[in-house]
């Protein structure tokens, strides 16, 4: 805590509560009008004192956390979205609304006070159509810069085809700023198709030797119009395969818990303690089976080729997933949650399944002295990776960045302790951190979350054993068709592998949401990657790029 | 003994230059043939075989006894492979690079004494610069890396050539300078007084005679050796030319086709090279109990090949900076001192 900061933040009672009318009281005249969300209340502001209002928000209010910004069109305006959380206390949430009218819509830019609003903006700029005013890099930032329209806006028409050759992207080069014009600088293109880029990511850099001056990550080519597919899918069946698809390195089971959340706060849904146990043990599964990945392509970046550790990684993320299989049926897209609860209960016999998740339990933390052979205790390897990639916990935080990124960064945040769900507050694990905040942390922290994990699962196999047989409720009541109550807004996050997937839902009394915004964890944590390569070596830059583990299925959704 | 090409001449019996040329070609194929039967028809197989080992799997096994058979269809494979030019390339001197990169590796064979087998004493030439030649046609091969690297036309291609000399540079200076003390000891830069200088015995443990193989007698240096090797071969730790997560495929990027067979068997030929320089200067060259000097001689080379394999599968890369600075501050200054003990201790010590 530094001295700056008082002890107990403006806006929250002595019991640890948000107190919205002390913080409307802050505000003073700024907020025009009061909203009620879900899990919030929103304050409406006017779309030119943003700035002036999240500041003295993130200031006085300690509200550190632009977790998300949605971005939507009504008949009579346009809106944006912020949502402001805290470090320190994620269940203190406040929606921040910026209305502006369907002729000019034209708010002022967040940017200067959280850097995470940058690419939220160009995201709302590009996929909806608000202008923000002083934004440092108004540029698309999903879809080509040629492209006509704006998808998520009402009057786009979605059936005219949009052809996008190579060469109107002739010069990359052109609009970029930033870079110091008298020295020998080189620009290259790292991506889309290179092997450090762990899918389809273009990172536009300008090197100057072998040091790297300028990042500029181009992100899109696996734009995929998630938000939209959803939007256009009943609640009840038709949105859940989607959310495997977002990070599809087997954390399936998160991100539909993500959504799963989302609906069942709105809808107002209880699940069975049962189905949330359940949850919790193959969600857990699923972020062993991320981190494994994660850990096993970051050391392929720094050894270079298929090296052991790699395949030991991916040899092992094979039997996590034949356990997903058993349970779920599916190796990778999952499908396994239900709104309410799950689709099945554990594959029978289910004594010999207990004694395969027991006998994986105890498997893994053998494993991991191995990788801590290979890996953290290596020295030509705490060589490549101790002290590169530096990302400081107040950079960390203004750019919004969770999960392992931040905890590598020693911000003390996990959304599963402190806003828990599902069966996590019952359960005996902790929250790892590392103040190193270099690319050695993130893989330490990555390694000592899969042991974590491991404790988990063993714990919610001992409460499944023991679970009577005739309470088995794997399924709450939920109708057959999932109408919740006109304009019902709900943001909602889980603890995703990445970091905090949110879901924002506008329900309009139909069986479809209104909008449908994803906030993904790997699109935020990406943006970070400025921060960490600039100044560095080209291979400091890949380390950093691995350290972040991003899903390109998840930052382009 | 006499040399391969004399032999070659005698059993034809030719002499005058006709002999001695007609000997020295015949006798260069045999030992290309066979440098190649080895880097580049047994390299690639073993490097599959050996990393699989290493990583926890299988590998080829399809066709033939342990996947011997998929030999064969990989090189028509690599063969038959479209060549793409890029444009923009550098015509002649992309073109040569790669020509550059094989015979450079290839050109040091000529000196290294092979041992014998059946009789044939598989030793091209012996010229009393032996070592020199050897360090010289190899460090040949870094023109043909940048060469490769400048011509490509491509910024990855660029970078990787300029790692290339970077390196070579740092480290074709401590592998020399330890190359040296074993001269040293030798008192010779004859290949075939270095070998012969090892034939003695070093200590005698009960029946067992120890030779004095300057891999033993000076341990220190032959590790320094070893690693300078690793980094002149461009294998992990030190493959920053290539560096595939970095910069694609470095210098070698825009090769493909014929092309790539040859930067990829010029790589191999390397490996092989310095698998032979080792065993010559630092393992006795051919020598060893009971099976000919050839075979010995081929264990040896492959016992320096699986080494690299393993540092290939083991350690991580370090960075091109970091790579620099070990080179010039930690090798250079470590090959300096070996250099002078070892020249103090044959000073002082009597023979």
């Amino acid at each position: 805590m530094s001295l700056e900061q008082p002890a107990v933040d403006i806006g929250v009672t002595p019991e640890g509560e948000l107190d919205y009318d002390e913080l409307e009281a802050l505000l003073d005249e700024h907020v025009l009008e009061r909203e009620q969300h879900v899990n919030c209340e929103g304050f409406v502001i006017r779309p030119d004192e943003v700035e002036t209002v999240l500041s003295t928000l993130k200031r006085e209010a300690g509200f550190d956390h632009l977790s998300c910004l949605t971005a939507q069109q009504y008949q009579d305006r346009y809106e944006s979205i912020y949502h402001l959380k805290k470090y320190d206390e994620p269940t203190h949430e406040l929606a921040v609304i910026v209305p502006t009218t369907t002729e000019e819509p034209t708010s002022q830019s967040a940017s200067s006070v959280y850097d995470t609003a940058i690419w939220h903006e160009r995201e709302a700029y590009d996929l909806v159509g608000i202008d923000y005013e002083e934004h440092p890099d108004p540029r698309r930032i999903l879809l080509p810069e040629t492209w006509q329209g704006h998808p998520l806006s009402l009057d786009y028409n979605k059936k005219k085809p949009q052809i996008v050759p190579l060469r109107e992207h002739a010069n990359p080069m052109e609009k970029r700023t930033g870079v110091p014009g008298e020295s020998d600088t080189m620009f290259i293109n790292i991506g889309p198709h290179h092997p450090a880029t762990h899918g389809v990511l273009h990172i536009k850099t300008v090197l100057d030797g072998e040091q790297v001056v300028d990042v500029d990550p181009d992100i899109g080519y696996l734009h995929r119009c998630e938000e939209q597919m959803c939007q256009q899918s009943t609640y009840r069946h038709q949105i859940m395969p989607y959310p495997d698809r977002w990070d599809y390195i087997s954390a399936g089971i998160l991100n539909e818990w993500a959504y799963a959340r989302a609906a069942e706060e709105m809808a107002e849904i209880e699940v069975p303690e049962y189905a949330q146990v359940l949850r919790t043990m193959s969600a857990e599964m699923c972020r062993i089976a991320a981190h494994l990945l994660a850990v096993g392509t970051f050391a392929l970046d720094i050894y270079g080729d298929f090296t052991a550790i790699f395949m030991y990684a991916i040899t092992d993320r094979e039997k996590v997933q034949n356990l997903l299989e058993d349970l779920t049926g599916q190796r990778l897209m999952f499908n396994y949650l239900r709104l309410g609860g799950t689709a099945w209960d554990l594959p029978e016999p289910r004594e010999q399944y207990f004694e395969k998740v027991r006998d994986f339990c105890e498997y893994i933390p053998e494993r991991l002295d191995e990788y801590h052979n290979l890996l953290t205790t290596n020295e030509l390897f705490q060589m490549r990776v101790m002290d590169t990639g530096i990302l400081p916990p107040e950079e960390a935080k203004s750019y919004g960045c969770t999960g392992p990124v931040a905890r590598g960064s020693g911000v003390d945040m996990d959304l599963r302790r402190d806003d828990p769900y599902g069966y996590y507050e019952e359960l005996d694990w902790d929250v790892i951190t590392d103040d190193g905040c270099d690319n050695f942390s993130r893989a330490l922290v990555r390694l000592n979350e899969m042991e974590q994990s491991a404790r988990i699962i063993e714990q919610c196999v001992d409460i499944l054993e023991e679970w009577p047989e005739d309470e088995r409720e794997i399924q709450a009541n939920v109708p057959r068709t999932l109408k919740p109550e006109p304009d019902k807004e709900v943001y909602s996050a889980v603890e995703a592998a990445k970091g905090e997937l949110g879901i924002y839902m506008r329900s309009d009394g139909t069986a479809k949401p209104k909008r449908f915004k994803i906030r993904s964890p790997a699109f935020s944590n990406l943006q970070s990657l400025e921060v960490m390569a600039e100044g560095e070596y080209i291979p400091d830059m890949v380390a950093a790029l691995g350290s972040l583990d991003i899903v390109l299925g998840e930052v382009d959704r | 003994m006499t040399l391969l090409p004399e032999q070659v001449s005698d059993l034809f019996g030719l002499e005058g230059t006709f002999g001695t040329f007609f000997g020295a070609l015949v006798g260069a194929t045999l030992i290309s043939v066979i440098i190649l039967a080895n880097a580049a028809l047994a390299g690639p197989w073993a490097k599959r075989k050996i990393t699989a080992a290493f990583t926890d799997r299988i590998a080829i096994n399809k066709l033939g006894p342990l996947g011997l058979g998929h030999i064969l269809p990989d090189s028509v494979r690599l063969l038959s492979k479209e060549m793409i030019i890029p444009d923009g390339v550098d015509r002649p001197a992309w073109d040569i690079a790669p020509i550059i990169i094989v015979v450079s590796a290839l050109l040091g064979f000529a000196v290294i004494p092979m041992g014998t087998i059946l009789g044939v004493n598989l030793h091209l030439a012996d010229p009393s610069v032996g070592l020199i030649f050897v360090f010289a046609v190899a460090s040949i091969a870094s023109v043909g890396l940048v060469m490769a690297g400048y011509s490509s036309n491509n910024k990855y291609s660029f970078l990787g050539g300029l790692r290339a000399v970077a390196q070579n540079l740092a480290y074709e200076i401590p592998l020399i300078l330890t190359g040296i003390s074993v001269v040293i000891f030798a008192g010779s830069l004859q290949m075939s007084e270095i070998v012969a200088a090892q034939s003695q015995t070093l200590v005698t443990i009960g029946a067992l005679s120890i030779p004095a193989w300057f891999g033993l007698v000076n341990p220190f240096a032959f590790l320094l050796f070893l690693l300078a090797n690793l980094a002149e071969v461009g294998r992990n730790p030190f493959d920053i030319p290539e560096a595939p997560t970095e910069i694609v495929a470095g210098f070698q990027t825009e090769y493909s086709s014929v092309y790539f067979v040859l930067v990829y068997l010029g790589e191999f030929v390397h490996i092989f090279l310095g698998g032979a320089l080792i065993a010559t200067i630092f393992l006795g060259g051919p020598a060893g109990p009971v099976l000919p000097g050839f075979i010995w001689f081929l264990i040896k080379i492959w016992a320096v090949f699986l080494f690299t394999q393993w540092c290939r599968s083991a350690l991580p890369r370090v960075r091109i900076d970091q790579l620099i600075s070990i080179g010039w501050k930690g090798m250079l200054i470590l090959s300096i001192a070996n250099l002078v003990l070892t020249a103090v201790i044959v000073g002082v010590l009597p023979t």
